[in-house]
């Protein structure tokens, strides 16, 4: 558009130019034939539309004057623009007035016509050359562009699975291979993190195998003091922690890596079923009371360990954390798992509720080991499942629902 | 061979059961020194005859050569994996018991072994007592097909219908009362610790929800059944650390 009016005016300055070179051109002329056809003394006027010759007296100019005068076009009276010419000289001695106009309406025409056509030329050229690109950009990009989604869409664990292919262009060939080590690497970081931290877990669970092993075997002594039994069992006790605490850290990281990731629908109120059942004497042993509500079913999609363990950690928590005669109440309806206790505890601090080890148990020998909640929401956060806590009416409360999508 | 130990009861209508203890033999296929030495030691004491192996190579050399009418096994061994002794035996059609021993606790593991042809497997840690229990239940099933009497002096358990008798008289013993007595005759005379008996009876996801002082009562109640029924007092308490069946 610059460029446009750039052209515009240059074209319009070089018009000008022209028109008025020749109205000089025409001004020499018309002074030539006027002092060589006239004698000396004589005086004449001439008076056209255009052009006005007559004596007058005042002094001569030096330079012509040029400039624009607008006036009436004897044709069709309209209003139209002149170039004019305007000078004193002296022909054969006599100050003449020379004034000589040009009709600037046909310039202006093919000013007009001109920046027309050149406008078209451009405009064209400019939309010809956008659809240009959007063709070539669409196919020159187009490998770049499947990179970017590849690498957009890129699982950690399928990462073996991510190839970049070679394409026309050098450049793209240069970023594909990269990305193709990258991606290497990254999967191979991964499978190595992965086992490690399995053959940590693992390693780790045969000396405590040989502890436990031996501190059996050292029970078994009838001459032991009592104070030696005590030793014993409480060293007994702290390995069963160490143990569990152990499979926790384990299935924490296994859920990290994605290694429970096959799903099916599980019935939460099943599994509520089968752990109440399973901890029965738990709950009599306390006298709890236990209501249950299952109007209708909570029925997520998960790994049916995860479920176990899931409803494992907040029931066993619920009868953990329980005084003697409480309450343990759930409820579940289509949208909502809700359970709650009652606990000689007060509220957990929300800052504290999902960390690990920040336990209500601490030192108990009963094998609070603080990975109990962590564990619960990292399988939750895994399957798109929230969860809120409250301490309502005196009571617990954890409430699982699906996230909406 | 140690001592050859022989009961011999009168038969009873018609059903054979054949308490001829002779000592069973237990091969032990596990790297870690310490806790096959433990394994070993437990295990003697109770009765079998045990022999060991500490690599892949070692065990199948012995098992290629010998019979035994129970393995145990770990997975990961030096040069070569568990689960290919455990396909090894049942390539030569071994009537052994397999139990496979292993830390790793994956679903897709206790399939494979189940799979290649064991009859248990128990995940590390574990209580040396619960091993004795499995390999007892093993060997029931396996040698006699489920129908051997377990006897302990006047007391008689019939694994099939999960009877007890004292002194050929019925007792009525709730589940969880069966299988206590079961799993303190199979360990008997040996120290149980509660959380063996807990998670022997109720399974290990106990721990995580309280203690397990509920187990007092139910030893409490089968100890008075017994007594009731004419048994001696053979269930003792151990001070500070759990309970004992034992005769002396």
């Amino acid at each position: 558009m610059v460029t446009g009016f750039y052209l515009f005016h240059q074209f319009s300055v070089q018009l000008n130019d022209r028109s008025d070179k020749e109205l000089l051109a025409d001004e020499a002329q018309w002074i030539d034939y006027l002092e060589t056809g006239v004698e000396n003394g004589t005086t004449f006027i001439l008076r056209t539309g255009e052009l006005a010759i007559f004596p007058v007296n005042e002094p001569l100019n030096d330079y012509p004057k040029i400039e624009d005068v607008t006036g009436k076009n004897p044709k069709n009276n309209n209003s139209t623009t002149y170039r004019q010419l305007s000078q004193v000289v002296s022909i054969a001695g006599i100050p003449y007035q020379i004034i000589i106009k040009k009709s600037q309406e046909q310039k202006a025409a093919l000013v007009r016509g001109f920046t027309r056509v050149m406008l078209f030329v451009f405009a064209g050229l400019f939309f010809v050359s956008l659809i240009f690109n959007w063709f070539i950009s669409r196919r020159l990009w187009a490998p770049f562009r499947e990179s970017l989604k590849k690498i957009s869409t890129a699982e950690l664990q399928h990462m073996q699975a991510v190839r970049f292919d070679s394409t026309n262009t050098a450049e793209f060939n240069e970023l594909n291979s990269s990305l193709n080590t990258m991606t290497h690497k990254i999967y191979s970081d991964y499978i190595t993190m992965k086992e490690f931290t399995e053959n940590a877990a693992h390693e780790m669970q045969t000396p405590i195998a040989v502890v436990q092993s031996k501190l059996e075997l050292l029970l078994q002594d009838a001459n032991l003091e009592d104070a030696q039994v005590q030793s014993v069992m409480e060293a007994s006790a702290a390995l069963s922690r160490l143990g569990k605490l152990n499979q926790g850290l384990l299935l924490l990281a296994k859920i990290d890596n994605d290694q429970y990731n096959t799903k099916e629908i599980i019935s939460l109120c099943d599994i509520t079923k089968k752990y109440l059942d399973l901890f029965d004497e738990l709950i009599k042993d306390k006298q709890l009371t236990v209501t249950t509500n299952f109007a209708a079913d909570f029925k997520i999609a998960l790994h049916p360990f995860l479920a176990d363990s899931l409803i494992s950690n907040l029931l066993g928590n619920a009868i953990k954390y329980n005084h003697a005669g409480g309450v343990v109440n759930i409820v579940t309806n289509n949208a909502n798992y809700q359970i709650s206790n009652s606990s000689p505890l007060s509220a957990i601090p929300p800052d504290k509720l999902f960390k690990r080890f920040t336990g209500a148990g601490g030192s108990n020998s009963t094998g609070s080991n603080g990975l109990g909640l962590a564990i619960v929401k990292k399988i939750l956060d895994a399957n798109d499942l929230l969860v809120q806590y409250q301490m309502l009416n005196g009571l617990h409360e954890f409430i699982i629902s699906k996230k909406d999508l | 061979m140690k001592c050859i130990r022989c009961y011999l009861y009168p038969p009873v209508k018609g059903r054979v059961f054949l308490s001829l203890l002779i000592a069973m033999k237990i091969i032990i296929i596990e790297d870690e020194q310490h806790l096959r030495e433990s394994i070993q030691k437990y295990l003697e004491y109770q009765g079998y005859v045990c022999e060991t192996a500490a690599d892949f190579t070692a065990a199948k050399e012995k098992i290629d050569r010998y019979v035994y009418d129970c393995i145990v096994v770990d997975i990961g061994l030096p040069y070569g994996s568990g689960f290919d002794i455990v396909s090894a035996l049942k390539n030569f059609g071994s009537a052994a018991g397999i139990i496979i021993i292993s830390a790793k606790n994956t679903l897709d593991d206790k399939l494979k072994g189940l799979e290649l042809g064991s009859d248990d497997y128990l995940v590390k840690p574990f209580h040396l007592s619960e091993l004795n229990a499995r390999i007892n239940a093993i060997l029931r099933r396996r040698k006699f097909e489920g129908s051997q009497w377990i006897q302990f002096n006047e007391i008689k358990l019939d694994p099939e219908g999960q009877r007890l008798t004292v002194n050929d008289k019925a007792v009525d013993l709730t589940e969880k009362e069966y299988q206590l007595l079961e799993y303190f005759i199979a360990n008997k005379r040996r120290v149980l610790t509660k959380p063996a008996i807990a998670e022997h009876v109720w399974g290990d996801e106990y721990v995580q929800a309280g203690d397990y002082d509920f187990i007092y009562t139910h030893i409490k109640n089968l100890r008075k059944k017994l007594l009731d029924a004419g048994s001696g007092d053979y269930i003792k308490t151990v001070y500070g650390s759990g309970y004992r069946l034992t005769d002396n």
